[in-house]
């Protein structure tokens, strides 16, 4: 039985006039990875400041491990990380200075802070770079150490917003290598992203759009909602030459609900009355006369795409009434 | 206890290391009451000595030149032209080459002779009124102790019939640097200690870090007072060298004791410090806390006695001056260094220091808050 880390419910913030957190509720599971995301603006690092006890939220609760973000911000801050989104570094300070600091904020001192620190390096391998000044640092390194220092005072949980936004793809796979070991050892982990193949490997994610949480749950799960394969349909992946064009040619077709570029294909939302020859005559006749077409589920992306359609025309439908 | 100033060894080690580190913030912070100390002390001399000036003597007798040579042993002139005609005398002032013209007619030595009153005549250049005004009291007094002298020989006494024997106390040879100078310290170290941290948070606020230190357990008072400490070494530092600078470079004789003079410079600088910091929480922006700190600063300046005397104040601005700690310091520190005050007999200076000190920082950090937005 999996037992709540973070319980959010209801939670709110408006600035003004402007709501830029609407009523929110979900839950993330102890030991668990939860990826967040939403486009940019939506709301994703307000959720996590209200959660981080520096902002004050305008309605509902936020728990973590039973504290409340409100009431209990002070005991909140002794058990969480938080690498926000510029990893807030001291550009001053080495690398190893970076670290000490780090510790002593939360009281660690002597021997258990130069073990802690020796931890977080290896862990690392930021050992060649120890005397250089952060603002040294390439953006991989620095987002290294921008994690170590938020880990060591050995966090519950561990916020990190967008924490692989510009950084290279090698860096990108160590990162989550890391973040697996750490759920492992029972951190919670709640990470912000715009990668898909990140949200793939998160236990749960949640997504926010307009303020909103309009899905959340196992991506496994999301990929099964009847909103996102509605009944009649069937998801078909086209690989051929010329894609561009024969996404034009893909959009003139009847019974071709959605088609969207994926790389060197074509994923086509289509009706199931549509037939695999139909598609190849169609494509046939804007000069592409080899393709390879088979049947796939939706992927995380055709998820979020078609639930904030989905939920912008909801909106635009109300506003409307 | 240790709760309450959660975090304090921490953001000390850090504020430390970068305040060495950033040498540039370390010159601009001591380069400017340098210079402050060393050009006003020069400059604000107001002993006006060896004033340019021009002579015409017509009368070119024994009498004369007697006369001539009294101005000159005044010090307060000097003779840099001979002239030829009281044209030339006019213009020489005018064209701003000599503060004072002396002309001696023709008839001086005969008028003196024949028991007549022999008229010198003085130009002076009134255009600015301070050196005007020494150059006409130096002549007055000049011409007046020679007619004396002439008339104590006619009358064949001994002397004059009174004489004041003056006592100036305490600055005796009235040396404008002795009352300037500390005063130039108060306003030296107001700006370089205000500056020190109206920008130190705004500056992590505007780069982000302020807010990874928001969402640790360091506490308020712990951050402000880890934000201080690490000035008030740096600021004290100064303070010393200006005293050095005080005593050694201007040669003022500092009369109190050096201990009392460390104790309100200690005071001056905290409640200057937290003022600071005060204004670096208020402040979004950099530009917004270096406006801020003029708004106090200047007043420091003008209403702090330090070049006028509060005594004559419009009462607005005397009030402001209350406010201000440069007035208390400035008060202090002339009583210690010119008078040799103690400090029990300025306890009340010494404690509107202290009271604004711990008034200032208990504000900033109750008003500081861990939130954003």
């Amino acid at each position: 039985m999996s037992e709540a880390m973070i319980e959010i419910d209801g939670l709110t913030k408006r600035f003004g006039a402007f709501t830029a957190v609407d009523h929110v509720t979900f839950s993330v599971d102890k030991g668990s990875i939860f990826g967040f995301l939403g486009p940019n603006g939506s709301g994703k690092s307000t959720v996590i400041r209200m959660l981080c006890g520096i902002l004050e939220p305008s309605d509902g609760t936020a728990r973590i491990d039973g504290h409340d973000v409100v009431r209990d911000a002070e005991s909140i801050k002794e058990i969480i990380g938080y690498m926000s989104q510029q990893f807030s570094l001291y550009d001053e300070l080495t690398v190893n200075e970076n670290l000490l600091f780090a510790g002593k904020l939360y009281d660690l001192s002597g021997r258990p802070l130069n073990q802690r620190r020796d931890e977080m390096i290896a862990i690392t391998h930021l050992e060649p770079y120890l005397d250089r000044r952060a603002h040294l640092l390439s953006g991989g390194w620095r987002q290294r150490l921008a994690m170590a220092c938020a880990l060591m005072h050995r966090p519950t949980v561990l916020f990190l917003d967008e924490p692989t936004a510009g950084i290279d793809p090698v860096a990108r796979r160590e990162l989550w290598d890391l973040l697996f070991e750490f759920a492992g050892r029972g951190m919670t982990l709640f990470v912000t992203t715009h990668y898909m193949d990140e949200a793939e490997r998160c236990d749960h994610v949640g997504y926010i759009y307009m303020s909103k949480l309009i899905v959340c749950g196992e991506p496994d799960e999301l990929k099964k909602l009847p909103e996102v394969n509605p009944p009649g349909t069937r998801r078909l992946d086209v690989t051929c030459d010329h894609v561009t064009t024969a996404l034009q040619a893909m959009h003139q077709m009847d019974g071709v609900r959605t088609a969207t570029v994926f790389g060197q294909s074509m994923h086509l939302l289509v009706d199931e009355k549509v037939k695999r020859e139909e598609i190849e005559d169609k494509l046939r006749q804007v000069g592409i006369s080899h393709s390879e077409i088979h049947e796939i589920g939706p992927s995380l992306e055709d998820v979020f795409v078609t639930l904030s359609a989905k939920h912008a025309e909801g909106e635009k439908q109300k506003e409307a009434a | 206890m240790k709760k309450l100033f959660r975090g304090f060894s921490a953001i000390l080690y850090k504020e430390f290391i970068v305040m060495f580190r950033d040498r540039t913030a370390l010159f601009f912070m001591f380069f400017p009451p340098l210079l402050q100390i060393i050009a006003f002390g020069f400059a604000l001399d107001l002993d006006v000595k060896h004033m340019p000036t021009a002579l015409l003597n017509q009368d070119r007798s024994l009498d004369s030149r007697r006369l001539v040579d009294e101005f000159v042993n005044t010090d307060t002139f000097r003779i840099v032209r001979v002239v030829d005609s009281a044209d030339e005398l006019a213009a020489t002032i005018r064209r701003g080459q000599a503060y004072l013209g002396i002309e001696i007619p023709p008839n001086f030595a005969r008028e003196l002779r024949a028991r007549h009153t022999a008229y010198v005549q003085v130009l002076i250049d009134g255009s600015n009124s301070t050196t005007g005004l020494q150059a006409l009291n130096t002549a007055i007094n000049v011409t007046f102790n020679e007619s004396l002298s002439r008339l104590i020989e006619e009358s064949g006494r001994s002397g004059v019939p009174i004489e004041v024997r003056p006592q100036v106390l305490y600055n005796p040879a009235m040396r404008a640097p002795n009352f300037f100078v500390p005063g130039v310290i108060g306003t030296a170290l107001q700006l370089a200690t205000v500056f020190a941290t109206a920008l130190s948070i705004v500056r992590e606020r505007e780069k982000g870090t302020l807010e990874q230190l928001l969402v640790s357990p360091v506490s308020r008072w712990g951050l402000m007072l880890g934000k201080l400490v690490p000035s008030l070494c740096v600021t004290m530092t100064m303070a010393a060298v200006l005293f050095v600078i005080l005593r050694w470079i201007f040669f003022v004789p500092i009369h109190g004791s050096v201990i009392a003079l460390f104790v309100s410079a200690f005071l001056y600088i905290f409640a200057l410090l937290s003022l600071g910091l005060l204004i670096s929480t208020k402040a979004q922006t950099q530009m917004e806390a270096l406006q801020l700190s003029m708004v106090f600063l200047l007043p420091g300046i003008f209403f702090s006695g330090f070049i006028f005397p509060r005594e004559t104040m419009p009462w607005i601005f005397y009030a402001i001056g209350a406010c201000m700690p440069a007035t208390y310091f400035i008060t202090l520190i002339r009583a210690i260094v010119l008078r040799g005050a103690s400090l029990a007999e300025f306890w009340s200076s010494l404690l509107v220091l202290a009271g604004m000190g711990a008034g200032l920082f208990s504000l900033c950090a109750a008003r500081f808050s861990k939130k954003i937005g």
